[in-house]
């Protein structure tokens, strides 16, 4: 796992902290750093600071995204609803406000580092009109293109698939996909309409991820 | 009740134009009616004295009857005229019983040889009394000018002048009302502009240009929205500085507290015991702090919106460690919230009941009276009468909690109960403290539906 943290007690105390939950942790203090130690030895978990010098989290979390589908928990000071959304938007799969506990950062990191699906799904096709969902190979189609889906895009996707026509209310995804016996819904509106984004012909008129006012999602 | 400003000044204008418009018009009933009258009398004088002249020579003949006399007189509809001779009256046929009409004092004007005008009522009628003394015979001779014409030309004028008197009234209330209408609109916008900023767009400002004579009362209104717009920026960005210097250390203290609470048992008792000290005041400081900036970001608006509440209240006592059994809370319930500040509620007033009521035994929510209504009980010593008002205060721990307080590891932080009350204040609800059933305290919040 790698850590980007400008601020050095924080960041050793957490490499200590995480280091005694079994993690392998390295650490970074700047935006900069975290994308290049990225590149060279890609970690499957990085944690991101928003408030670095320099490059600012935000476009950290945007490099990070494009070097690969590593899981990004934002831990901030900022507890701002536009900050939150910012870096939902920005691809980040998580966030959290500090001080953060080291038991539940270590419990959403388990739940974000969890294989994509449980491995005995049953090698099958899901389809949706043009919306083809390959669970087990981890590849989701858009009239017969691939789309490359983050592995929480992913994973909110089947969630949503697997019980296809029944509303599922945020708080239930927020427990199948983030763990969360409860927590911040807006980690599950941003990342439905990056889902959207990318599977939806028209993100704004959605035919596959429907809004049900009030209740939560429903898949068609 | 105080009339309004426009009420005001309607009623004050219809007032000097009302004034102004029947001052105009007695004047002008008063000044015709005089001139008319002083033409008619003239004129019924002339008449009057030609008329005697042609009596006294028709009386001249000491054989003449008096009422033929009167007969060749050319009086036409208007005149009549009457001879008073040796205390009788004589008078044409056709006005007979008109004599009385003439008052005795005229008659005793003219019986001493003077020649006399009165104003007396005939049948109602107005009329010009004449009386002349007819020189060299014993008899005076009487004139009546009835004055019908006179009479309804005073009355047309005196409704026309009226009617144009109340004319003049209602245009000076219409004027007035327009006119303060005109002069309240700048000062309607102003209490738009106030209302928008008041409900948080602080870019709002007055068009300074708008009226010159205004530009005083713009220009201070704007310099005073600047100068708070000003202020909130600058307690925003404390409030956040302050945030971040506190929340970062506290982050340190978090993660390197638990790298100590791992070693614990490696731990010599004495290093042990000061672990767990700093471990427990870590948390609770944390708790602490949260729950101050929560309450110091208060002042943003509710984000109100629709949320199923079941799996909001079961996950909240399932965190708290309320079994399922306890909770009773209707499935299809849906209201409009602001999702974290209404998990809040929920948490603090669970984990309030931890602390100082051995755990919630039962909480309920369903709609009561079109709000929803959450009741948390517990069972443990309540809350006296007298402290009911306090617990919600910030740092207004109940007397029995402070006692037991002490510094022990489960003491709360005063701010749990007052983030509850803000939190509730800010959906438009209502929290209280009662009594539970079967003894202990019972949290009742009502939350009224707000509009999204």
């Amino acid at each position: 796992m790698l850590i980007v943290e400008d601020d050095d007690r924080i960041r050793l105390s957490l490499q200590l902290a995480l280091e005694d939950e079994g993690y392998q942790v390295r650490s970074v203090p700047s935006a900069e750093q975290g994308l290049q130690r990225q590149q060279d030895q890609p970690s499957d978990t990085v944690l991101v600071d928003l408030m670095l010098p320099g490059m600012d989290g935000f476009d950290c979390i945007r490099g990070l995204r494009r070097l690969g589908d590593a899981a990004i928990v934002v831990v901030s000071a900022r507890e701002d609803t536009h900050d939150i959304v910012a870096a939902l938007e920005a691809g980040a799969d998580d966030y959290l406000v500090k001080p953060v506990q080291v038991k539940e950062l270590s419990a959403r990191l388990r739940a974000l580092r969890r294989r994509s699906h449980p491995s005995g799904a049953a090698l099958t096709v899901q389809t949706f009109g043009s919306l083809e969902i390959r669970q087990d190979a981890g590849e989701v189609r858009v009239s017969g293109e691939p789309v490359a889906l983050t592995r929480t895009e992913f994973r909110l996707l089947c969630a949503l698939a697997d019980q296809a026509g029944r509303v599922l209310s945020r708080s239930q995804l927020l427990e199948q996909v983030w763990n969360y016996d409860y927590g911040d819904e807006r980690l599950v509106d941003v990342h439905m309409g990056r889902l959207r984004r990318k599977i939806e012909v028209d993100p704004a008129a959605p035919v596959h991820l429907l809004t049900i006012r009030g209740l939560g999602y429903k898949m068609a | 009740m105080r009339l309004g400003l426009r009420a005001r000044a309607g009623v004050v204008f219809a007032a000097g134009a009302l004034v102004v418009s029947a001052s105009l018009a007695t004047a002008t009933y008063e000044l015709t009616r005089q001139s008319l009258l002083a033409e008619r009398e003239r004129t019924a004088t002339r008449a009057a004295y030609f008329d005697a002249a042609v009596v006294r020579q028709g009386l001249a003949t000491d054989t003449a009857d008096i009422v033929d006399v009167l007969r060749t007189l050319d009086t036409g509809q208007g005149r009549r005229p009457l001879i008073f001779k040796n205390d009788r009256w004589f008078a044409r046929t056709a006005d007979t019983g008109i004599t009385a009409a003439v008052p005795r004092s005229l008659r005793t004007v003219v019986a001493r040889g003077l020649p006399g005008v009165q104003r007396v009522r005939l049948n109602g009628t107005p009329t010009l009394v004449v009386g002349v003394p007819l020189r060299g015979t014993s008899a005076d001779y009487f004139e009546l000018t009835t004055q019908t014409e006179l009479e309804r030309t005073l009355r047309q004028l005196g409704l026309t002048l009226a009617v144009v008197a109340i004319a003049t009234t209602v245009a000076g209330a219409a004027l007035g009302v327009w006119a303060s209408r005109r002069i309240m609109r700048p000062i309607v916008s102003i209490a738009d502009t106030a209302r928008t900023i008041a409900a948080g767009d602080l870019t709002r400002r007055l068009d300074p240009d708008r009226d010159p004579d205004l530009a005083p009362l713009t220009a201070s209104f704007n310099e005073m929205v600047d100068e708070l717009a000003g202020r909130i920026d600058r307690d925003r960005r404390f409030a956040a500085d302050v945030s971040h210097e506190l929340r970062s250390p506290l982050q340190t203290l978090t993660a390197a507290s638990a790298v100590l609470a791992n070693r614990r048992d490696q731990f010599d008792v004495r290093s042990a015991a000061a672990t767990d000290l700093v471990v427990a005041e870590v948390d609770r400081f944390n708790t602490l702090v949260t729950d101050l900036l929560a309450l110091a970001r208060g002042d943003r608006p509710v984000d109100l919106q629709p949320l199923e509440v079941s799996p909001l209240v079961r996950a909240a006592c399932h965190v708290n460690q309320v079994g399922p059994d306890r909770v009773h809370v209707d499935g299809a319930l849906i209201w409009p919230l602001d999702a974290r500040r209404f998990e809040q509620v929920l948490s603090n007033l669970l984990e309030n009941a931890q602390r100082h009521g051995g755990g919630a035994t039962a909480v309920t929510c369903g709609v009561v009276d079109e709000s929803l209504r959450l009741v948390v009980d517990d069972s443990g010593p309540g809350v006296p009468v007298e402290e009911r008002g306090m617990i919600f205060d910030r740092f207004g721990r109940g007397r029995r909690a402070s006692a037991r307080g002490g510094g022990s590891a489960h003491d709360g932080t005063g701010l749990g109960l007052a983030l509850v009350a803000q939190h509730v204040a800010d959906h438009g609800g209502s929290v209280a403290v009662l009594d539970a059933p079967g003894g202990g305290a019972r949290f009742v919040v009502t939350l009224p539906r707000s509009t999204p």
